[in-house]
């Protein structure tokens, strides 16, 4: 007889032996929170996706009319981030529906990194989004403080160099972000992912 | 939703609630972790409730949320920090032809068991179910020809545990 075996013949013996639960606690436990790592992963891509959008509140909208087609260029960018916002929500949250325990548990955990993978997508192209509005932004603030008004250089300098650092702290943020969510929340699942992967190759 | 459908839930569970305790006894290691599992499995069966038709027995959907929640969905709320020692107040023997050296074998069985990874337990949780391969590789969206061999490598390695 082999080990598993063995054990099987130990594993029926032992049933007597759990705690009984009662209707009552099954009744108690129906209304208590789940902990679930679905709940953490909707309500992060909420804040996350609320977060994202508060920050283009950030970039400055009263352009100098002298900028012309940079001014242009941020006006419209804001109707298609805002189009582009409705589409990663619309996808995230048709992901989110496709999260059901009853899948197989590969099609749960694929289904879980999909709807996170949206939301990662969604905050690459918005760093995307802020880089390029911002490396514009300094561009053409040079030009207006260098040619146009004829300021010192030290102090254009400063003020391009001000709006890198904002640019860092801000993509800093998102990346830690990021580690913090595959690290802390997702490190077992993505674990068990490559574990069944492994399985079937 | 309506409370007949919360009652037939309730004396399902009630009946079935082994099913859970023994998934709880593979994945966690103390009783409080035990009962917290337990109860993350009940709101998953339940919030799954409404899906569930009846066209497959309430235990063979049961397994499926039960696994799929211990092994993908549950966070655990704190880390155990220390290895899993098997407690044998949870594994008595009550049987006359009482065996010393296979008692010994059965502990040092568990303990291994409780060294495998999540994926291999639930393997090894469905096998002691005398699940068939078919329903193991169903469970878990693999292949069955591969579910077998994984199962025959697991076998490999608890042999190599208990017998160094």
């Amino acid at each position: 007889m082999d080990e598993l075996d063995l054990l099987k013949k130990d594993w029926k013996k032992n049933e007597p032996q759990f705690p009984k639960i009662s209707e009552q606690e099954i009744y108690a436990m129906l209304h208590k929170k789940s902990s679930s790592i679905v709940k953490w992963i909707f309500i992060i891509s909420i804040i996350e996706f609320i977060a994202l959008n508060s920050l283009s509140f950030l970039l400055p909208n009263d352009f100098d009319s002298k900028l012309g087609w940079v001014e242009t260029f941020v006006r419209y960018s804001d109707y298609v981030s805002y189009a582009v916002a409705a589409f990663f929500i619309y996808l995230f949250y048709k992901n989110f529906q496709s999260i059901s325990s009853t899948s197989t548990t590969k099609k749960l955990m694929e289904s879980i990194l999909r709807t996170r993978k949206t939301v990662t997508y969604y905050i690459f192209f918005n760093i995307a989004y802020v880089f390029l509005a911002g490396l514009l932004i300094i561009g053409s603030q040079v030009k207006l403080l260098l040619i146009d008004t004829h300021q010192e250089m030290k102090v254009v300098v400063g003020a391009s160099l001000l709006l890198l650092v904002f640019l860092l702290v801000i993509l800093l943020i998102v990346w830690l972000f990021y580690r913090l969510i595959y690290g802390f929340l997702l490190r077992r699942l993505h674990k068990n992912y490559e574990e069944l992967k492994k399985i079937d190759l | 939703m309506n409370s007949s459908l919360e009652q037939s839930f309730v004396s399902q569970l009630k009946e079935h609630q082994n099913i859970i305790h023994k998934i709880c006894r593979l994945y966690t290691s103390d009783e409080d972790s035990h009962k917290d599992l337990f109860q993350e499995i009940t709101i998953q069966l339940w919030k799954a409730f409404p899906q569930f038709r009846g066209d497959s027995k309430f235990t063979t959907w049961a397994y499926r949320v039960a696994l799929n929640t211990a092994i993908t969905l549950y966070r655990k709320k704190t880390k155990s920090i220390n290895t899993i020692e098997f407690d044998s107040t949870i594994h008595r023997f009550a049987h006359d032809d009482y065996n010393y050296e296979e008692e010994e074998q059965i502990k040092l069985l568990y303990k291994a068991v409780h060294q495998l990874n999540d994926i291999e337990k639930a393997l090894v949780f469905m096998y002691l179910e005398d699940k068939d391969y078919t329903e193991i590789a169903e469970t878990l969206g693999i292949s069955e020809v591969n579910a077998r061999v994984k199962m025959n490598r697991i076998k490999g390695k608890l042999k190599r545990i208990v017998n160094p």
